[in-house]
Formats: structure tokens, C-alpha cells, sequence
């Protein structure tokens, strides 16, 4: 059992040597590819736009549910062949519900590929949803979100999102709750994943050792059946955010603290000046003003950071962080502070330089996989980035300076406008 | 910089275990340091993983938690490289960096285009042995490290239930105490603790380099030879090897917390270690695997499937240096007994092993070994965090190289024949973590 790779290397050394194909299928679809014969691989991302912000009233989960499903078996195979074929073929199947899309991976092993795109096909086209899987993935569902209730981070994340994003579909928990998933029945599966999967919310990227004539093919195969639908799935503005502060009382000695900002979407001209921003705050790691600041000059908490949540037409600055309940209220002002220290005196020339080379730097990273390289591809496509995104990424952070900056912070950045969700048992100041 | 519990093992472990031919070269420098390459030109894109082959297995009694801590001061600078340098450098140029702790390991990694390597090289080596600490670095790191444990472990109920098994099932060895330390030892942990493990176990000749990716061989070599030579070796570290007394009573350890919204039953077995017998170790995982290593296998098909008794449940296999563990969880559907799920686990590995191992199940068991090792070499961290712990527990590299052909040996019978054994093991303590 032993094959013997031949390395074609295709070697990306920059960015200008990155190069993609635009290839469109017999029917029509597009997708985005990159032909990489170093590994006997092929990797496919996908996305569908939708994901749990279209779920039914009163049936929250029911996307979540749906893609739980499509490994469980097709019209031909139970969901144990359909497992074991899986296998036997060394193929990698998995869909994620997130609040604006689902997610897709699938990846073959290039000998098996016929099979593999085979088995692809039947899964997103013809799941079975049988009545007694329905009925098994919904006791799983349902155990697992009893899990993410005992769990304080989980949980903490989960009532986050409910009171920060109030009356928009984001304050809905992903999975459901236990009576939303019992409501759910066969038929609202089969019409959901009807909804849930059209051509006119896909976009596709791959990579891996295949052929052009080949891959265009099984693109075809697996997605070509799916239907276009009019409906607009896209995201609605987040009118109303929530400020200040909300408790969840809970039994523990620590607190998990979250916390949230309004953003900016992907595709908004100033998202690299947030980015970068957000870099120098609190993403960037150990870099960070936050880890810096609150872990390594106070030993406050293990870990702390923010990140920007982008989506299609809006978006938000996200945080948090664990500590012992009697330093919460001393780590949420260190946190206020951070970001009234930001907005008034706004960031360094030295801070931005590097916070460039960084973001730079690190592009490369996404070309050490076929994987890496497939979902780079898919989503560049699903924020509309634009064709030229790999030789214009450059141009854009580089053409940020400190003034232009500087003032999209003392724009957006607010502590004003700063939430925090608390649950734990914090001790008063 | 993270504690490597349970789960960051049993994730590579499956990949661990099969054909991968990574063609890594090897050497090893005058002084001990061992340096191992593994070539993919794809990206211009390296990584270097720097495995020591000692974690919390060589602290002394009331010291747990040292060598963990140990790996969190390695951040703080050196004279020449004073404070957050390396961080800083590494961030400047779009890398990213991270370290993890372990029983028989401690390792530090980092992922950055490959202009920059000698600058890299030259930084990991400048800390192996010109660290620079403060009494203050000490003290804060110190309440960071307490702060983690109580992310952990005291605010999750399921965490300290692990523990809590781990204690019983390992009454005489560092497997039973937690990587992360206990809590009044921590707190007891001193600056001179800290400085002495320092000198005394950070040294080439317990060290191995690995770098993946955008690199050859040769220029490697010249590299590391450059920038380690002048480091003295000093001793190797001692392993003092316990073992533990078989366990003569029945060991139920129960954590009832008001928090827990889902009962989850968990068994820990003392098995043998991969040092003891390769293939009789990889002939036991592809057993456990047909009988409970995910949704396809036997346990899942009787008890989620058809009985509906769980919702979900599996086994793990940890990769150790001394005893071997394997660890199962099960989600009960309702709430019930822990014996009764004992009882019923235990009639059911014997009737299975009789009953349901067959063939062609080894042979779909065989196929995923074999396709996964071809994923394994798709990127350029995965081969050399498989490498660096395979190494430092104890396995060659020609062990790793050639594991498919053990792999191609193993028949029905040598599977049988280990479940049999491992049915007969008392050697477990069960767990339940309830409302």
C-alpha cells in the first residue's frame, strides 16, 4: 500500500507568482482554482449565504440540523455504508452552520476522486433525512447544547450574542434550544435544504492535484442540479446594538467576561484601517494592548483579545477574556480604558509600520495547503474582494498612514459604545 | 503558550500512527542537538518547532507545574534580545508563535517567510540558553499561570473530574499529576526554582530542532551549526521510571456540580506503552477503533444507534513515554447509574471482540490510517509536530518512516489477541460528572 509521489512542485515564491484560474462549468457555475500537484489531495471550500440567519420562526436550529444531516446517509446508502464508503476512500466531508452562511469542506484523495466527488454529489443533492437519524442528531443536538450550558465560556458567548445583537437574527443561539429542535419535522428539513442550497448563494474555491477538465466536471456534478432562487439572503444592518453592561448569574470562580463594539463590513473601504486598528488593540496576539497591558504588566487574565467579526453589510469588534471574580469589574475598566486611550490619542507611527508588516507577512501562510489555498480562494469570492485581490491586498495596506488612520479610530472607536456581557459571580468594586 | 492536556495529544495521535514518508534528514551536533529537516518547497513559508524531551515528567515532588511555567518565562527575553524582541520580530515579519507543555515534552514553534530564517534560527537559539528573568517577570507570570488553571480547570466541573481520575489511576507517577500544576504548588513555585530548572534542562543535548517547509537540508545545517555550537551540552536529563501498583479496588470517582446540564460518563485504562511494543500497541488502536472510534464503530452502532442508551461516545489513545492510557466518554441519553453504564460497557467489549471484529473492518481501520498519513503531509507544521512527538516520547525516526510497514502486518488475530488482553485490564478508574 504504497504510492510513490511525484513532486511537480508548483512553487508560489510571491504573490505575483500566485495564480489562479477563473473556470466556469458547462451550466454555468463559477469557481475560483489552483492546480497544485505536490500532494495527491484535492480540497474543495464552498459557502452558501444564508446559514441560521434564514431559520424558521419558533424552529432556530433547523439550519444547524439540516447540515448535521448530510453525512447520515443518501437515497442509496444508509447512513453506515455512507460512513464507511467515507473511509474507504479516504474522503473528508464536513458542513458548519455559522449566523450568515454554511460552510462546507470536502477533500478526496486525487486516485479516488471519481468516487469521492460521486459520494459528494449524493450527499448535498439526495440526503436521506430519515426519520430515525432525524430523531438521533436531534438527541445529539440537543445533548450538545446542554453541554454548552454547563460550559461557562459557551455559555458566556451564547448570551453574548443574545443581548448584543437584541432584536437582530444574530441574538439567535446557532444550535437552537431543546423545544425549537423538537418542533422541527422531516418536511421542514427537506424544504429547508432546498432553500439552503442554490446556485445563486454559492461560491466555490479549490485547490489540490486534478486536472482543469476534471474538476470542472465534478463542480458540475455536484453542484450543477441545484436550483436559483430570487429570495435575497443577505445579512440586515445591525440597527440597534446594545451598550453598557448585563449579568448572568452563575456558580464559578472565575467570570467570563465578552464584550462587544460596532465594526465595519468586509467589503467597506476602511475594513484595513479597522483591521489594522483591531491588530494593535487586541488582535494581534501577544503584540496586542490588551495582552500586553492587562496579562503581561498586571497578570490579570490568561488570555484576552478582540477580533473584527465582518460580514456581508455590516459588522462587529468582538473581545473577551476570563479572570477571578474579584478582579472582573478591574479588568472591565482596564478594558474601557484601552479603548478611550485609542480613540483619543489613536495609534503610533511605529505601531502602524509594524501592524503592516504583519498583515504583509503573513499572506504567504495561506499557500501551505491545498486547504489553506482552496478557502482563500472561496473567500476572496464570498466578500466580492474582487478578481484582483492578490495583487491589490498589497496596495491597500500600504497606502494606510498614521493620519488616515488616526482618524477612521476617532471615527468608530467608542468606549461609549462598548457592551459587556458578564456571567459569573463577580464581586463588587 | 498552552497547556497540552488530554485533547492536543489524542488529536495527533491519529495522525501520528501511520505511513508517513516525510524524507526528513537528520543530524546531530557535537553537543547534543539534534536537528531534523523535512524539505516542501510550496510556499516560501518555514516552520520551526523546537521539541525539548522533558515536560512536567521531571519535576520533583511538590513541584507540578514547573516545567509549564518554565515554558511561559522562556518569553521574556534575553541580554542580547532583551524582553519582547523575539515576539516583536516575529510579528513584524507575519509570523506567529505559540508553545505547549506535555508530560514528556515541552515544545516552541513559529511560522514565518522564509527570507527570515537565519534571524529565527539565531533567536531560538540565543534563549535555549541566555534567558534573562526577572524576580517581577516571575511574580506576574506567576498570577497569569494561576489565572489559567483556573480557566482550566476550577471553572470546568469535566476538567476537574479528569483530574481527579488521573490522581487515582496514576497514584506514583507524573501521569497523575496535572501538567498545569496544582494550585498550592504554583503558589509555592519560586524564582529559583525557576532558574535552576532553567540551567539545568535547557541544553542541546535534550533538544531537538525541526524545521518544515521552504528550507534545505544543507543550508540548515549551516545555520543551526552557526548559531548552537558554542551552547554546552550539559546532562542529559534523568528520568526517574515509576511505575504504578495494579490497582486492587474498584475506582469510582463522581463530581456532582449544579452547573453540569449533561451527565457524561468517562473510563481511563493504564495500558501499555508505544516503548514497549510498537505493534502491539497499533494493533490495540486499530481494535479500539473498530469497537469505539467514532460514529461508524460498534459501540456506536449498539448503543447510539440501536439501543439509544448514548448520544454519543468514543476512545482515545494517548501517546506517552512511560504507561500508555486509553481514555472513553459517553453522553447518556437519560440520566442514569454510573455502574449500569459500567456494566453495560464491559458485557459489550467482551461479546464484541467474540461477535463483531471482523475482516473487513480491519481493513477500512487499515485504509484510514493509510489515507490519513497522506493528509498528514499536506502543510508544513503538521509533519513536524508528528515528528517532534514521536521523538520525544521515545519512538525513531525510522519508527515513524516506516510505521505502514508494521501497520501491513497486523492481522485479525494479533487485534483479537490485544482486546482480549485489554479486556481482562482492571487497571481503570471510572468517572461521572452529574448535576
Amino acid at each position: 500500500m504504497r504510492f510513490i509521489f511525484l513532486f511537480f512542485l508548483l512553487i508560489f515564491k510571491n504573490l505575483d507568482a500566485f495564480e489562479y484560474k477563473n473556470l466556469k462549468t458547462n451550466s454555468g457555475i463559477e469557481f475560483w482554482f489552483v492546480e497544485d500537484k505536490s500532494i495527491p489531495i484535492v480540497s474543495v471550500s464552498f459557502s452558501f449565504r444564508g446559514g441560521s440567519s434564514i431559520d424558521i420562526k419558533d424552529k432556530n436550529g433547523i439550519s444547524n440540523l439540516m447540515t448535521s444531516l448530510l453525512d447520515e446517509g443518501t437515497r442509496n446508502l444508509t447512513s453506515k455504508q455512507f460512513k464507511n464508503e467515507m473511509k474507504m476512500n479516504g474522503m473528508k466531508l464536513s458542513f458548519s452552520t455559522q449566523k450568515d452562511k454554511i460552510d462546507g469542506v470536502f477533500q478526496i484523495i486525487s486516485a479516488q476522486a471519481k468516487d469521492g466527488f460521486d459520494l459528494f454529489y449524493e450527499a448535498l443533492n439526495h440526503p436521506s433525512f430519515n426519520e430515525v437519524d432525524i430523531n438521533r442528531v436531534k438527541r445529539q443536538v440537543i445533548s450538545s447544547i446542554k453541554i454548552d450550558e454547563s460550559d461557562l465560556s459557551t455559555l458566556a458567548s451564547n448570551k453574548f450574542n443574545q443581548h448584543f445583537f437584541k432584536d437582530h437574527v444574530f441574538s439567535n443561539n446557532i444550535k437552537g434550544s431543546e423545544e425549537s429542535i423538537k418542533n422541527i419535522t422531516r418536511t421542514d428539513l427537506v424544504n429547508f435544504h432546498k432553500r439552503s442550497f442554490v446556485k445563486n448563494n454559492l461560491v466555490i474555491g479549490v485547490a489540490g492535484n486534478i486536472n482543469v477538465n476534471k474538476i470542472k466536471k465534478y463542480i458540475e456534478l455536484v453542484f450543477g442540479e441545484l436550483k436559483d432562487n430570487q429570495q435575497n439572503y443577505s445579512i440586515k444592518q445591525f440597527k440597534a446594538l446594545s451598550v453598557g453592561q448585563k449579568m448572568f448569574e452563575m456558580k464559578t470562580p472565575q467570570s467570563s467576561v465578552l464584550f462587544g463594539h460596532p465594526g465595519l463590513e468586509r467589503n467597506n473601504e476602511n475594513f484595513f484601517a479597522l483591521r489594522i486598528a483591531n491588530y494593535i488593540l487586541g488582535g494581534g496576539g501577544f503584540q496586542s494592548r490588551l495582552y500586553k497591558n492587562i496579562r503581561e504588566k498586571k497578570g490579570l487574565v490568561y488570555s484576552i483579545y478582540s477580533y473584527l467579526l465582518s460580514y456581508e453589510n455590516d459588522g462587529v469588534i468582538v473581545g473577551g477574556f476570563q479572570t477571578r471574580n474579584k478582579s472582573v469589574f478591574q479588568t472591565i475598566e482596564n478594558v474601557k480604558n484601552e479603548w478611550k486611550k485609542l480613540n483619543k490619542r489613536g495609534i503610533t507611527k511605529s505601531e502602524l509600520d509594524n501592524a503592516k508588516a504583519y498583515f504583509n507577512g503573513s499572506f504567504t501562510r495561506n499557500f501551505t495547503s491545498t486547504l489553506s489555498i482552496a478557502r482563500l480562494l472561496q473567500v476572496v469570492q464570498y466578500y466580492e474582494l474582487g478578481a484582483d485581490y492578490f495583487i491589490k491586498r498589497e496596495k491597500i495596506i500600504n497606502s494606510l498612514n498614521l493620519e488616515k488612520v488616526n482618524g477612521i479610530i476617532s471615527e468608530y472607536f467608542s468606549n461609549e459604545k462598548l457592551f459587556f456581557m458578564i456571567v459569573g459571580e463577580p464581586e463588587k468594586k | 503558550m498552552k497547556i497540552v492536556g488530554i485533547l492536543f495529544i489524542l488529536l495527533f495521535c491519529f495522525e501520528s500512527k501511520s505511513n508517513i514518508n516525510f524524507n526528513a534528514k537528520s543530524t546531530t551536533l557535537e553537543n547534543g542537538l539534534r536537528l531534523i529537516v523535512v524539505e516542501n518547497p510550496r510556499a516560501p513559508v518555514v516552520a520551526q518547532m523546537m521539541w525539548y524531551n522533558f515536560g512536567s515528567n521531571i519535576e520533583q515532588r511538590g513541584k507540578s507545574g514547573l516545567a509549564h511555567f518554565m515554558e511561559h518565562l522562556m518569553f521574556k527575553g534575553t541580554k542580547k534580545f532583551p524582553n519582547s524582541y523575539y515576539s516583536d520580530y516575529l510579528s513584524k515579519i507575519g509570523g506567529s508563535e505559540n508553545a505547549f507543555t506535555s508530560y514528556d515534552y515541552t515544545a516552541y514553534y513559529q511560522i514565518f517567510p522564509s527570507q527570515h530564517l537565519e534571524k529565527i534560527i539565531e533567536l531560538e537559539a540565543d534563549r535555549m540558553n541566555n534567558l534573562t528573568l526577572t524576580k517581577k517577570n516571575v511574580e506576574i507570570e506567576k498570577k497569569v499561570i494561576l489565572e489559567e488553571r483556573f480557566q482550566r480547570i476550577e471553572s470546568d466541573p469535566s476538567a476537574q473530574l479528569d483530574e481527579s481520575m488521573r490522581t487515582v489511576l496514576f497514584p506514583n507517577d507524573y501521569y497523575g499529576r496535572p501538567i498545569i500544576g496544582w494550585k498550592h504548588e504554583i503558589e509555592n513555585l519560586s524564582y529559583d526554582d525557576v532558574i535552576d530548572f532553567y540551567k539545568e534542562n535547557y541544553n542541546p543535548n535534550n533538544a531537538i530542532l525541526i524545521l518544515s517547509g521552504d528550507i534545505k537540508f544543507k543550508n540548515a545545517k549551516k545555520l543551526v551549526n552557526k548559531y548552537y555550537k558554542s551552547i554546552k551540552s550539559s546532562q542529559k536529563i534523568k528520568l526517574n521510571k515509576l511505575n504504578n501498583p495494579d490497582l486492587k479496588t474498584s475506582t469510582n470517582v463522581e463530581l456532582s456540580n449544579e452547573n453540569v446540564k449533561q451527565q457524561i460518563w468517562k473510563r481511563i485504562y493504564r495500558t501499555k506503552s508505544y516503548n514497549d511494543s510498537m505493534t502491539q500497541s497499533i494493533a490495540l488502536d486499530l481494535g479500539m477503533k473498530i469497537l469505539a472510534g467514532g460514529t461508524s464503530s460498534l459501540l456506536y452502532e449498539e448503543f447510539v444507534n440501536k439501543k439509544r442508551f448514548f448520544n454519543g461516545g468514543r476512545f482515545f489513545q494517548g501517546l506517552t513515554k512511560g504507561n500508555g492510557y486509553i481514555y472513553f466518554y459517553a453522553i447518556p441519553n437519560k440520566k442514569v447509574e454510573q455502574s449500569e453504564i459500567s456494566d453495560l460497557l464491559d458485557k459489550f467489549i467482551v461479546q464484541a471482540i467474540d461477535e463483531g471484529i471482523s475482516e473487513e473492518k480491519l481493513i477500512l481501520e487499515k485504509k484510514k490510517y493509510y489515507f490519513d498519513s497522506i493528509y498528514g503531509m499536506d502543510g508544513i507544521l503538521k509533519p513536524a509536530e508528528i515528528i517532534g512527538e514521536a521523538l520525544t516520547i521515545g519512538l525513531s525516526l525510522d519508527d515513524i518512516e516506516n510505521w505502514n510497514d508494521k501497520l501491513d502486518k497486523i492481522n485479525l488475530e494479533m487485534v483479537k489477541k490485544e482486546l482480549k488482553e485489554f479486556s481482562k485490564n482492571r487497571n481503570f478508574v471510572t468517572g461521572n460528572l452529574k448535576n
